[in-house]
């Protein structure tokens, strides 16, 4: 039998390929994957299986994002008549402070308006008249500063003693359960409930007072002064934030081979060169995860607030002195939905620039 | 200060020395040893030294002996330190709710209840109404829980096993959700559950067979039945399970559904029973979501709202033992899932590392 | 500096609940390593030779027994203060340090031990003396320059000028008295490398080890060879008194291998640093030690240097252990002062007198001559010519697997049946006791 000569079929060369449809063609294309059914008969079957989670994450997840960041620039939105009036930019000059409105709710910019230092207040002169103007200072003199300090300060501070604590625990071989466990038993218990239990505990009658000899100085109550509250809460939030850290990091430590500590003990490394060199090194990618995490959780801080002070303020209800930039969205749902959202983009996008920072500044210094 | 300064002038004077084809007689005898010229330095005549230097082996024995012993005790009492600021709330917070109310006040404090007062507990059961908080805080919780158990081993079998255009792109948006601030679903989730048909905000009972109270619970519990970090969590145990069975129960005619539910979710019980106490903890502690939620009418709360801002007599000042007494009765109940559970726990929170 | 074991024991505990018991893992070794010489530890797999080398290098820690560095007891002390260095098996190279940082590192945490010195401060004055009036010249020249307005020549008096002060720092920098103290002993002082000092240790390291082209890369971009390499130089940068090498070549291919061999005896000569390193390839150790010790299950099974063990192998385990392909193994009897194999006697015993018994035989592969006189015969099933020499693959009645002989390329041999004679100093007769002692 002669073998036949089959003919290459040209016209089926190659033409320059689309790179957007071969992009697309690839995301959706399933892959190979050894012993799952790749038919395609699978494929409505499993969308059955994804259904209510998709619903629900449709309704309550994306539809949301999208409709926040809408009324964000959605004036006087009314949610029950679903009426505005208009799309504008100035609920995030409000939010800032830099939009205010007059007594018959007119926008008037900052820079429009004139400051009387002896009155303390703004006024804003037109041709009817000179008309008093009300800025929202909350956010700008209180939510965010107190936010930026709470990040700062508890951050840093939480992921140091917890990575202490970790390779502590990870170097001594009795009682590690046990104190393992101890170390647990905070995450497990309600912000609010142990919140109220700081602020017993930092009552100007309190043990704290009591124990460091300071007389009957108020910390959290109202007329506690602004630096005092900050420092129980971050106390509080550090404590609170422990157990989380403290189990991650012991897992990462678990995880890093033996033998890099004994190539570093033969290198004569001692203790404290082999924790900087080797051990915190090798714990680069629990150290970033963490960071962002805590970074992203710190911002968001809004129950240890109500936990521990119960209001925004030490001062009686005068100043929002201990607000933070959530407890200002929650406190706007009730009244100009509007500025709540355009707060809420404001955090989102402040989030996202750290985090995107922190990713930059990683890519040199954690290694997987 | 002075080797870098010291550096500096040796490399101008070999530059200028080399400029100008001057070499010193060190440098020529250098170049015939074939090493270069640094003065001071020659390496074949250097000893390096550990920091303890030429101590003879007993010196170092015993050196290494103490730092054992004392190194030991340090890392102990630092633990045992940090411990005991872990637990020293909660022991404020047992014997706090155990004292009278001038005790607490007083300006010397005690370490301990000079008269043990079980009256604070009574009076909290007495006034605080403590069982129909619980019991709405358990038909949420346990509601929602299942719910999500439902939601979450269909969409974590849909991820780990079935195949489908589309799987890795959904998969990472759904992962991506995870970044986002919850707040910015907040505003929106309000309005959409108080807008929801069979919701009427704050004006009264809605016809049919829904109360308003139902529809309240409902929307406390319907937005959170799904959790993308649970279906991560999940997905990730049932990939562990060999593909094998998979292929076996095929091959024994078994569909998907049977397999799924005979096969795979008894394998990944463990996980499963993490994801249900984590869930009803997180109900359990819920806090901002039902505040919003039940502005109108205080008897639907969960336990955590109606404990922040009860006690307090006529003229402001909180009742701290009967607050503290609230506090204990609302966590006693998470210490003790923690006591029986805590493998679980501590599982379901730790794979949450892993990804990093 | 020579290493001493004395009596070194490792036992694991078992767990007595359930039932696993105490392994044994290093069992009353007794060997000295003579300053500078490379002693190889060779073994089958769980024999106990790495758990040896850890116990020198002091990672763990011997249940009885003692190690001795020298004329010191080292076996409490420390790995870090021990002042040796040690090649893992898989390396272990901090993936997060590039290589040059990686063989800096035990540089990093070591000290420069340097003779005390006092600023002699006569000789100084003396030297600035000196220095002043060069300067003043130097500075009269650059004056009558710059009236002339020699701007090139300006140049060079000015850096003229800067040297001579780089010089007057060097000179009294250098212008000490060393210190000693009471007794006449030079004082010393022990300060911390400069990075100038790390830098130049470092490059010298690589180049022995020939790695300087990957200083910069990261462990990870580097082949299994140059990580070796890497993890040899980063053993070698400290100056140790003894190298520890823990199974060095079992993860390079096979080409690598015989190149990397090489490379570890060349660094050894060259440095004179007391080495053992730790294999489960014969051929490997015998061909660069210059001692081996096998070792079976924890215990010594014979040391010595490797031609030695090879030609005189104390027991049936160690013949067969040594040598490519491995000896011939038979069952056979000793009688009358003669070696039997079935009925044909292989060889004469004349060195002593041995009682009548059944016995092992054990014949070298090489041990045979075709001869058609010889005593000996068995079946050739193939021959396989190997260029150097011919394999022949045979079978014997009583052989106890496998029979391989190898002649000379030139011999005339065919598949078939074969008579030999047997070279006397390559037949051993193994007695059937447990130890398989040899018996001749």
């Amino acid at each position: 039998m002669t073998p036949e000569t089959t003919t290459v079929n040209n016209s089926q060369t190659t033409k320059k390929a689309n790179p957007i449809k071969a992009f697309f063609k690839r995301l959706f294309t399933p892959k190979e994957r050894i012993g799952a059914d790749a038919g395609e008969k699978n494929n409505w079957k499993a969308w059955l299986y994804l259904a209510p989670s998709l619903i629900l994450l449709a309704v309550f997840t994306f539809y949301p994002l999208i409709n926040t960041i809408v009324i964000a620039f959605l004036k006087n939105y009314d949610y029950t008549s679903q009426v505005s009036e208009g799309f504008t930019m100035d609920n995030f000059g409000v939010v800032l402070g830099l939009v205010g409105k007059t007594g018959g709710s007119d926008i008037v910019y900052k820079w429009q308006c004139i400051y009387n230092s002896v009155t303390k207040t703004w006024s804003y002169v037109s041709g009817a008249g000179s008309v008093q103007v009300y800025f929202q200072t909350d956010v700008i003199n209180y939510a965010l500063p107190n936010t930026l300090i709470i990040t700062f300060v508890t951050v840093p501070v939480s992921i140091i003693v917890s990575l202490l604590i970790s390779i502590g625990l990870n170097s001594i071989k009795a009682f590690k359960k046990l104190f393992q466990t101890i170390f647990f038993v905070p995450y497990v218990t309600n912000a609010i409930a142990v919140g109220m239990v700081f602020a017993v505990l930092f009552d100007y009658q309190g043990i704290i007072n009591f124990i460091f000899n300071l007389g009957a100085a108020p910390w959290v109550d109202q007329a506690a002064p602004t630096w005092k509250a900050m420092i129980a809460l971050c106390i509080y939030i550090v404590w609170h934030s422990l157990p989380f850290k403290i189990l991650i990091f012991l897992s990462g430590l678990q995880n890093i081979d033996k033998q890099y500590y004994d190539a570093a003990k033969i290198d004569c490394a001692g203790k404290w060169k082999t924790m900087m060199n080797v051990t915190v090194p090798l714990l680069s990618p629990q150290i970033l995860y963490i960071m962002i995490t805590s970074f992203i959780a710190s911002f968001k801080e809004y129950t240890s607030v109500v936990g521990l002070i119960g209001m925004p303020s030490t001062d009686g209800g005068g100043t929002k002195n201990m607000y933070t930039v959530v407890y200002y969205i929650y406190d706007q749902i009730k009244g100009n939905v509007g500025y709540g959202a355009a707060a809420a983009v404001l955090l989102f996008i402040i989030i996202m620039i750290f985090t995107a920072v922190q990713f930059q500044v990683s890519k040199k210094r954690v290694y997987y | 200060m002075e080797n870098g300064n010291k550096t500096q002038t040796t490399d101008t004077r070999n530059f200028l020395q080399r400029l100008f084809r001057m070499k010193t007689a060190q440098e020529k005898q250098a170049d015939r040893e074939n090493v270069p010229s640094y003065k001071s330095i020659n390496t074949s005549g250097m000893t390096l030294v550990i920091k303890e230097g030429r101590a003879n082996v007993q010196q170092l024995e015993t050196i290494q002996k103490v730092g054992h012993i004392v190194g030991t005790i340090l890392v102990y009492a630092f633990l045992v330190f940090m411990a005991l600021i872990v637990l020293f709330p909660f022991y404020w917070m047992v014997i706090t709710s155990l004292k009278s109310t001038t005790e607490i006040r007083s300006l010397h404090q005690t370490f301990f209840p000079t008269n043990v007062l079980w009256s604070n507990y009574i009076t909290v059961f007495n006034s605080f109404d403590f069982t129909t908080y619980v019991g709405n805080t358990l038909v949420v919780g346990i509601i929602s829980t299942l719910g999500t158990l439902v939601t979450t081993i269909f969409a974590a079998f849909a991820f780990a096993r079935l195949n489908f255009r589309g799987k890795d792109a959904i998969f990472a948006i759904l992962l991506a959700t995870m970044m986002i601030p919850g707040e910015m679903m907040v505003i929106t989730n309000y309005i959409t559950v108080s807008r929801l048909p069979w919701y009427e905000f704050g004006i009264g009972k809605v016809d049919g067979w829904l109360t308003y109270k139902d529809s309240v619970f409902a929307s406390m519990i319907i937005p959170f039945w799904v959790s993308v970090f649970y279906i991560y969590l999940l997905r990730q145990n049932f990939k562990q399970i060999p593909n094998e069975l998979y292929l076996a129960a095929k091959v024994d005619g078994k569909s998907d559904w049977q397999y799924l539910w005979k096969v795979m979710v008894p394998l990944a019980a463990p996980t499963l029973i993490s994801i249900f106490i984590l869930k009803l903890m997180g109900a359990w502690n819920s806090y901002v979501w039902p505040q919003l939620v039940t502005t109108n009418n205080e008897s639907w709360r969960l336990v955590t709202n109606a404990l922040r801002g009860s006690f307090t007599t006529t003229s402001g000042e909180p009742q701290y033992g009967i607050q503290m007494a609230a506090t204990i009765l609302v966590t006693v109940p998470l210490l003790l899932l923690f006591i029986f559970f805590r493998k679980y726990i501590m599982r379901g929170v730790g794979r949450a590392g892993i990804k990093g | 500096m020579e290493i001493r074991l004395k009596n070194l024991t490792k036992v694991f505990p078992g767990n007595p609940k359930k039932g696993i018991p105490d392994t044994i893992a290093v069992n009353k070794m007794d060997i000295t390593v003579p300053d500078g010489k490379l002693m190889g530890l060779l073994g089958p797999s769980g024999c106990g030779k790495s758990t040896t080398l850890y116990m020198i290098a002091g990672l763990l820690e011997p249940t009885d027994g003692e190690i001795w560095f020298g004329d010191e007891d080292v076996t409490e002390l420390e790995p870090e203060k021990r002042g040796i260095g040690l090649v893992f098996q898989n390396y272990a190279l901090y993936p997060h340090m590039t290589v040059y940082k990686n063989v800096a590192f035990p540089l990093t945490n070591l000290f420069l031990e340097e003779r005390a010195t006092t600023p002699d401060e006569a000789k100084r004055a003396l030297i600035k003396r000196d220095y002043a009036v060069k300067f003043a010249k130097a500075k009269e020249e650059l004056k009558a320059l710059e009236q002339a307005g020699n701007k090139a020549g300006c140049e060079e008096k000015k850096a003229e000028i800067i040297a001579l002060k780089g010089q007057q720092e060097l000179d009294i920098k250098d212008a000490v008295i060393p210190q000693n103290d009471s007794q006449g002993n030079p004082v010393m002082k022990r300060r911390h490398l400069t990075k100038d000092e790390i830098d130049k240790i470092v490059r010298e390291t690589a180049r022995i080890v020939q790695i300087e082209p990957f200083l910069e890369r990261k462990p990870n971009q580097l082949s299994g060879g140059q990580q070796q390499r890497v993890a040899i130089a980063r053993a070698l940068v400290k100056k140790p008194k003894v190298l520890l090498l823990d199974e060095p070549l079992s993860n390079l291919d096979a080409r690598l291998r015989l190149q990397t061999r090489e490379e570890i005896r060349r660094i050894q000569q060259s440095t004179g640093i007391t080495t053992v390193f730790v294999t489960h390839d014969q051929e490997e150790a015998m061909s660069i030690s210059d001692e081996i010790v096998v070792m079976k299950l924890g215990l010594e099974q014979q040391r010595g240097v490797p031609q030695e063990v090879y030609n005189n192998p104390v027991n049936e385990f160690v013949a067969n252990f040594l040598g490519t392909p491995p000896v011939n193994l038979f069952k056979g009897q000793i009688k009358g002062n003669k070696i039997y194999i079935g009925d044909e006697m292989v060889r004469e015993i004349t060195e002593k007198n041995v009682p009548d018994q059944e016995c092992s035989v054990g014949i070298r592969p090489e041990g045979i001559v075709i001869d058609e006189k010889g005593s000996f015969s068995f079946h050739v099933d193939r021959i396989l010519t190997m260029g150097r020499d011919i394999m022949l693959v045979a079978n014997h009645p009583f052989a106890k697997s496998n029979t391989k002989f190898v002649v000379d390329s030139f011999v005339k041999v065919s598949v078939g049946d074969v008579k030999a004679s047997v070279k006397p100093h390559k037949c051993f007769a193994f007695s059937l006791n447990e130890g398989k002692t040899r018996i001749i």
